[in-house]
């Protein structure tokens, strides 16, 4: 836009008769203006994007307001019903972009924008961008929930790909110990924003993919995809349409963590899991080890209960079989039978005794290693081992000898139950409640005789 | 233990070289095992000896393994190998 007339103009020398030139009214001038603009299909709708100045909004409800760069200035009009439709208003300093024609307002001698839409800047292109991909992407199919694969239940290699500087692998890392040490982690690199990001994400995939453990020949479990919050412009490379792609045809599942509140990302949609911050996704991707000591305690419990009943059947059988061969004198075979049962028995009790002894020491030892959290469960799993104990102590044979019992063996060892099996001079070992004797045979009396 | 025989001691460092996943499977195994009965006494208690070297496999693993955190690097013919990512390089500082 010029400036208004310099004063060293020249007067105006008219070289002809002023009553053959055309001389307009001001109307006429602007009229023709007007046809010209009006007649101008580029101006008939235009996009443009500025800076927005004065805002004002007439008594009538229209929207008046200027927008601005660094070259010029443009006049905005919304009309009252238009405005009204709009779900976005115009403020001064915002930038945006305007659509709608160009037209002259006579009485003003002004021309104006008379404004259809408003969109913020920055995001009309993106959002169109996006929306198209999103529904060329969906119609593949690539959304599909019927693809979304479910997640290992105990990973033993995670891959991690996100920037290597940043807040999120250290908080991904802090997680992951945290919750499953177990697990291998390998990180690859990629730039999240900027320039070139969506490639070095595809990159970075392929990377993870095509690493195996080194002794197991396993591959990843499962992939977390990170990044920290950001605009929608930061996020842009988890809209690129290759960076989407390798989300989905990665060859395990792939959580994506993207630490942001509104927007989801197109790679959040091709995603197995789509998890609300990179620190969400770790803690998804692998069990809580405290859990799992819970439950193994559980079934811990169980095996000693079962271990438990077992032996009291065999007990009781036992018994069953011992009061029917002493009401018909015992035999031979059935004797060594049944000494080859006690001794299981015997065994049973000393392993049972032996674990329970382990256990009570590992729990010590666990309790002073175990992070807090852990210690009310340590408590749980000790008052259990002392319950089973109890029962366990209730069915060992030595629980007969507090009873003032005491058990006999022979030279070789095996519990002596027959007089007959012994001769004078060998010796013997008692085992009392408390302590050992060892004694020799005066002389044999057969009872049966 | 002097009385294992071979069998024993071979199943013994299985036991302590398997991953929690599968120790974790056997482990409820044993125990769905015993806890069905019906089984000569021998087998209840080899099965319950087991049970406990399971146990102890899964609880020492939770409670003593330390993360392997590593970075993948490519080598040349495109090689893919991890190397450790020390603790400091990943400070959030970045």
């Amino acid at each position: 836009m010029r400036e208004p007339l310099e004063p060293s103009v020249q007067p105006l020398r008219p070289a002809t008769d002023p009553a053959k030139l055309p001389i307009l009214t001001v109307g006429e001038l602007t009229g023709l203006i007007k046809g010209t603009l009006r007649s101008a299909p580029r101006l008939r709708d235009v996009w443009v994007e500025g800076e927005v100045g004065q805002v004002s909004v007439s008594a009538a409800g229209h929207c008046y307001f200027t927008l601005k760069d660094e070259r010029a200035q443009l006049r905005c009009v919304i009309f009252r019903d238009d405005r009204l439709m709009m779900p976005f208003e115009a403020r001064t300093g915002l930038r945006l972009i305007a659509q709608g024609q160009i037209d002259v307002f006579e009485p003003q001698g002004a021309y104006q924008l008379y404004v259809r839409a408003l969109q913020p800047s920055g995001f009309g292109d993106l959002a169109l961008q996006f929306e198209a991909l999103k529904a060329k992407l969906a119609a593949e199919g690539l959304f599909d929930s019927k693809r979304k694969r479910p997640l290992p239940a105990y990973p033993h290699n995670i891959g991690v790909v996100t920037s290597l500087s940043g807040a999120v692998l250290h908080d991904i890392r802090r997680v992951l110990a945290r919750r499953w040490p177990l697990a291998r982690v390998v990180v690859s690199a990629c730039q999240v924003q900027g320039q070139g990001a969506a490639q070095t994400i595809v990159a970075a995939l392929r990377r993870v993919a095509r690493w195996t453990d080194e002794q197991t020949g396993r591959a990843t479990d499962v992939v977390i995809l990170a990044r920290g919050g950001g605009s929608l412009e930061d996020l842009w490379p988890f809209n690129e349409e290759a960076v989407v792609r390798a989300v989905a045809a990665h060859p395990c599942p792939v959580v994506v963590g993207v630490g942001h509140e509104t927007d989801v990302t197109l790679a959040e949609f091709a995603a197995d899991i789509r998890a609300a911050t990179p620190s969400v996704a770790a803690e998804l991707v692998v069990p809580a080890r405290a859990d799992e000591l819970a439950r193994l305690d559980g079934h811990a419990g169980r095996l000693q209960a079962a271990a438990g009943r077992s032996l009291t059947e065999r007990r009781q059988a036992l018994n069953t079989e011992r009061r029917a061969l002493e009401s018909f004198r015992p035999e031979a075979l059935l004797a060594g039978e049944r000494e080859r049962v006690g001794l299981l028995l015997d065994r049973a009790a000393r392993v049972v005794q032996r674990q329970l002894e382990i256990g009570q020491a590992e729990l010590s030892r666990a309790a002073e290693q175990l992070p807090a959290l852990l210690a009310g469960h340590v408590v749980g799993a000790r008052a259990a081992l002392g319950r089973q104990s109890a029962a366990l102590a209730a069915l060992s044979p030595y629980a007969t000898l507090e009873r003032g019992y005491s058990i006999v063996r022979g030279p070789d060892g095996a519990i002596l139950r027959d007089a007959r099996r012994v001769a004078q001079g060998d010796a013997l070992s008692v085992r009392l409640q408390r302590g050992e004797v060892g004694a020799r045979v005066e002389s044999v009396r057969d009872s049966s005789s | 233990m002097s009385d294992e025989t071979q069998a024993q001691q071979a199943e013994r460092q299985r036991i302590a070289a398997l991953p929690f996943d599968q120790a974790l499977a056997e482990f409820k195994q044993v125990v769905e095992k015993l806890e069905a009965g019906n089984l000569p006494l021998e087998d209840s208690i080899a099965l319950f000896e087991r049970g406990v070297l399971l146990q102890r496999r899964c609880e020492r693993m939770l409670s003593e393994a330390e993360m392997r955190f590593q970075r993948l690097v490519e080598s040349g013919g495109g090689k893919v190998r991890a190397v450790d990512l020390p603790v400091g390089d990943t400070d959030g500082s970045g």
